[in-house]
């Protein structure tokens, strides 16, 4: 029976690691293409899952049915941040941005708090919430597959959004080489313009799935904007494919932790972040 | 080393207005000065921690560990109380000689880290920490959900007729005086990293590592040196604060609002100065506290929202922006005379003039 | 002075630099010179500690300093300019030079230093200029502080970097004579350049490089009439005129 608790663990894991690569994907097209240290990243998400909390508890709206809503309610909340804040320090140093973005990340959380207030908030009585698979002996919850599928649809498709589209070869360019590109006739301002609202649309959507899976609370952005960091920064700077990878490698570690070992809930994100350590150490070591 | 005599007598100045102010602050406000007094000592709280972490980013490490120093400090003295007799006071250095043995060791690991690799390495290790301190036995350190500290000071009588409130202002009196002993150190430490050759090392090691390593300075040395100082004031003042908040518990005692707080101050007072830090301690712990008072509910909004203004309106945070003013009305500044108009000038320099 | 054993760079599957191996003069002024992508900065890279060379060694005087860091090696007497000037942008050009005063020599006292960083600061011309942010300054100037800097750490090996690269020919005879003031204080004199007019000047060896390797070794004379020169050039060194484009890049 060890053995289905392994693969309990890996299951759960897995299906975890798409929440963060979503979330952190958004972030790292916030870094790499904009440039800028977005210490805000996580209240997206906790705004998508409120908002979805909100559309359910007011109109009865299924989670589901409010991506449609909450993903461009998110990419417009993005935009106008960038457009009132985001933009004037694009050139500042870094320290700079972070501190505006803890600002934001403030002003973002105690609005939830006023609003909503302190108590977890999940999207509970939705009828599949519960529902889930059992396969040989491991039960997958529907509702978590279901995002690890959505996310990785996300994710895949920002990828090929990327390699393949316009936009998205513009906003290679622009991550490369900002005045090149703009001598090249590229709006600079409107490729980061985009890209900072769809990094904001893409937490949001993970947001909307944390509202079902689990029950957060208006603080829970936070420790996503540095879990996300941590992934961003572990996968390398400019690697988005490397997310995905790094995703998994702190997702299946978690789980495993709090499957397998006593009390290993409490360990979860000693574990995450104590992988982060390691693997920053050990390559630091290797490319002196 | 001379040039920082002007700093030290200000700094002078600073000791004997704190030597002096409860006193005074009795004689003005009365019962208020007992809240009064606990504000002076969260503001210089603040200070402490701005400043040390300030004197860590001199060197270009933007650390996001400083809780973790913070902690250990504070851990350290409910440790001790726990487990041996030495007295509270002595806590305090053995709290700040604690949190620099660590940073020793995690200053030399993540030397080869840079930018924001090395803030989430240290990030990553402060949360290991906090995890770490709750796995160690309760008997030893509380478990989850931690320990009791002894107070440093309790409230205490003084022969004569006393209202219940001079009780307590005496005791707040007392931690105000060792708050202040610490931010003068930690202002001597900050001062003294300004005005001798310390600050030639650390800035060039942060503007350019390399570069400055073929000028002789050493990336290494310097780097440690600055950690371990930052750290020991944070783990100083992580201990007195167990001390005088009477518990410690790894949520509280290493959350990132600590760290939060200390990189939002400096950067908002201005960063690599002394003064920067202090006054973005008084300037934030007064907003906040207003904020507080004026909406109960909601007011850290305000505080975002101050946050976000400050940096649009003041990027070089609020001594940058009395450099600024400065600079309008005063004369233009030293060097830009002859010599300069004539090097880049074309004429002058084609006939060979040199400068 | 400086002595360089065999010294080689690989990077991967590409070799930067061969089996290079000179020898510097005390008191002399070396110049290396060749076609873009020689491995002249590699090369010097590799003296000043900032790469780690693949095989080979390198003495100053009598210190095998091949494995030292940079910081070691500038306290044995190595001083560097670099070619794409490396200022610290916020700090005065006084505080600039200041740095490598302090801190070039270990056990230098702030007096000391003080007076060290004046003398380079006047030797360079600079010293009105003290209170101005390195930002501030032109390209000239900015040169002028790598210099100076470089020699407040007290070097005994001076190495220079295309100090000319963008100077007017009146700045360039200012770079060329102070130049040679620092070698009759005594610092033996190293450095990369293409303006071949300016190598003709001061140089008292040549040394070309080309695809890594070195080519010959001798006087200006010598080594421009020399035909693998001129064929590594691919054309006739013409005075006062850059290498030819159509060398490799």
């Amino acid at each position: 029976m060890e053995l289905t608790l392994l693969a309990q663990g890996l299951v759960s894991g897995v299906l975890a690691a798409g929440l963060y690569a979503l979330v952190s994907v958004g972030l790292a097209l916030a870094i790499g293409v904009i440039g800028v240290i977005n210490f805000a990243h996580g209240e997206f998400f906790m705004v998508g899952a409120f908002l979805a909390y909100q559309l359910f508890v007011s109109l009865g709206f299924d989670p589901l049915l409010s991506l449609v809503f909450v993903a461009p309610a998110l990419f417009v909340i993005g935009a106008l941040i960038y457009l009132s804040t985001i933009r004037y320090v694009l050139q500042a140093p870094e320290l700079n941005q972070m501190l505006l973005t803890f600002g934001l990340s403030i002003i973002l959380q105690n609005l939830a708090l006023l609003i909503w207030g302190g108590d977890p908030r999940s999207i509970s009585g939705v009828p599949y919430r519960s529902v889930g698979l059992q396969v040989a002996g491991v039960s997958i919850g529907l509702v978590p597959l279901g995002s690890f599928v959505i996310s990785l649809v996300l994710v895949v498709g920002l990828y090929a959004l990327l390699a393949r589209s316009r936009l998205g070869r513009a906003m290679r360019a622009v991550a490369q080489n900002r005045v090149g590109a703009s001598l090249v006739g590229l709006e600079v301002d409107r490729i980061y313009l985009v890209a900072f609202a769809l990094s904001a649309l893409l937490a949001g959507i993970g947001g909307v799935m944390i509202a079902v899976i689990q029950s957060p609370t208006p603080t829970v952005g936070f420790a996503f904007t540095l879990k996300a960091f941590a992934i961003v920064v572990l996968a390398g700077l400019g690697n988005i494919r490397g997310i995905l990878w790094a995703s998994l490698a702190v997702a299946v570690s978690e789980s495993l932790v709090a499957t397998l070992v006593p009390n290993g809930d409490s360990l979860r994100n000693a574990v995450f972040f104590a992988i982060i350590f390691v693997v920053l150490i050990v390559r630091a070591r290797r490319t002196a | 080393m001379r040039r920082a005599l002007p700093d030290l007598a200000w700094t002078l100045l600073l000791a004997v207005l704190v030597a002096l102010a409860p006193a005074a602050m009795k004689a003005l406000f009365h019962q208020a000065s007992v809240s009064y007094l606990s504000l002076a000592s969260n503001a210089m709280s603040l200070a402490v921690l701005a400043l040390s972490w300030d004197l860590l980013a001199r060197t270009g490490q933007l650390s996001l560990a400083h809780a973790a120093f913070y902690g250990a400090g504070a851990y350290s003295a409910a440790i001790l109380a726990k487990l041996t007799g030495v007295p509270l006071f002595l806590a305090l250095p053995i709290g700040g000689l604690v949190a620099a043995l660590l940073a020793l060791g995690l200053g030399s690991v993540t030397l080869r880290l840079r930018g924001i690799y090395f803030a989430i390495a240290t990030l990553a290790f402060s949360e290991v920490l906090k995890a770490v301190v709750q796995e160690i036995p309760t008997g030893v350190a509380g478990g989850a959900a931690g320990l009791n500290v002894p107070p440093l000071f309790r409230p205490h009588f003084v022969p004569g007729a006393m209202q219940r409130w001079e009780i307590a202002f005496l005791r707040n009196a007392d931690y105000f005086y060792v708050y202040g002993g610490l931010l003068v150190l930690a202002i001597l430490v900050s001062t003294i990293a300004q005005r001798s050759r310390l600050k030639a090392a650390f800035t060039a090691v942060r503007t350019n590592e390399a570069v400055a390593a073929v000028m002789g300075v050493r990336p290494a040395r310097a780097k440690l040196l600055a950690f371990v100082l930052s750290s020991a004031l944070v783990g100083t003042l992580g201990a007195l604060e167990a001390e005088r908040l009477g518990s410690v518990i790894p949520d509280g005692t290493f959350a990132i609002s600590t760290t939060v707080f200390a990189l939002v101050t400096p950067i908002f007072g201005g960063l690599y100065t002394t003064l920067g830090p202090i006054l973005g301690a008084g300037v934030l712990s007064a907003v906040e506290e207003t904020l507080r008072r004026t909406f109960a509910e909601g007011y850290l909004i305000g505080y975002g929202i101050v946050l976000v203004a400050s940096i649009l309106f003041m990027p070089r945070g609020l001594v940058g922006l009395a450099n600024r003013l400065a600079r309008r009305r005063g004369p233009p500044p030293p060097g830009e005379d002859e010599a300069v108009r004539t090097a880049s000038d074309p004429g002058a320099a084609e006939s060979g003039e040199a400068p | 002075m400086l002595r360089v054993d065999a010294l080689g760079k690989r990077f991967g599957g590409l070799a930067a630099v061969r089996d290079l191996s000179f020898e510097v003069a005390e008191g002399e002024i070396f110049a290396i010179i060749g076609p873009n992508g020689a491995g002249k900065t590699t090369t010097l890279n590799m003296i000043s500690g900032l790469l780690e060379p693949t095989s080979g060694r390198i003495r100053l005087g009598a210190r095998d300093i091949t494995h030292l860091s940079s910081a070691e090696r500038c306290h044995a007497g190595l001083g560097r300019a670099f070619q794409v000037v490396q200022p610290f942008p916020e700090m005065t050009v006084e505080e600039n030079v200041m740095v490598g005063a302090l801190y070039g020599t270990p056990g230098t006292r702030e007096r000391e230093a003080r007076q060290r960083a004046e003398d380079a600061l006047e030797r360079c011309g600079l010293a009105p200029l003290r209170s101005v942010a390195a930002e501030e300054l032109t390209l000239l100037q900015e040169k002028r502080l790598e210099i100076a800097r470089a020699l407040a750490t007290g070097p005994v090996v001076l190495l220079l970097d295309e100090v000319m690269a963008g100077l007017r020919p009146a700045e360039a005879r200012e770079a060329v004579s102070l130049v040679r003031d620092v070698r009759d204080r005594g610092v033996t004199v190293v450095f990369i350049e293409h303006v071949m007019p300016v190598v003709r000047d001061l140089a008292d060896r040549v040394l070309v490089m080309d695809y890594g390797r070195p080519l010959i070794t001798g006087s200006y004379r010598e080594v421009t009439s020399d035909p693998q020169v001129i064929r590594a050039y691919l054309g006739a060194e013409d005075e006062g005129a850059d290498q030819d484009p159509g060398a490799e890049a």
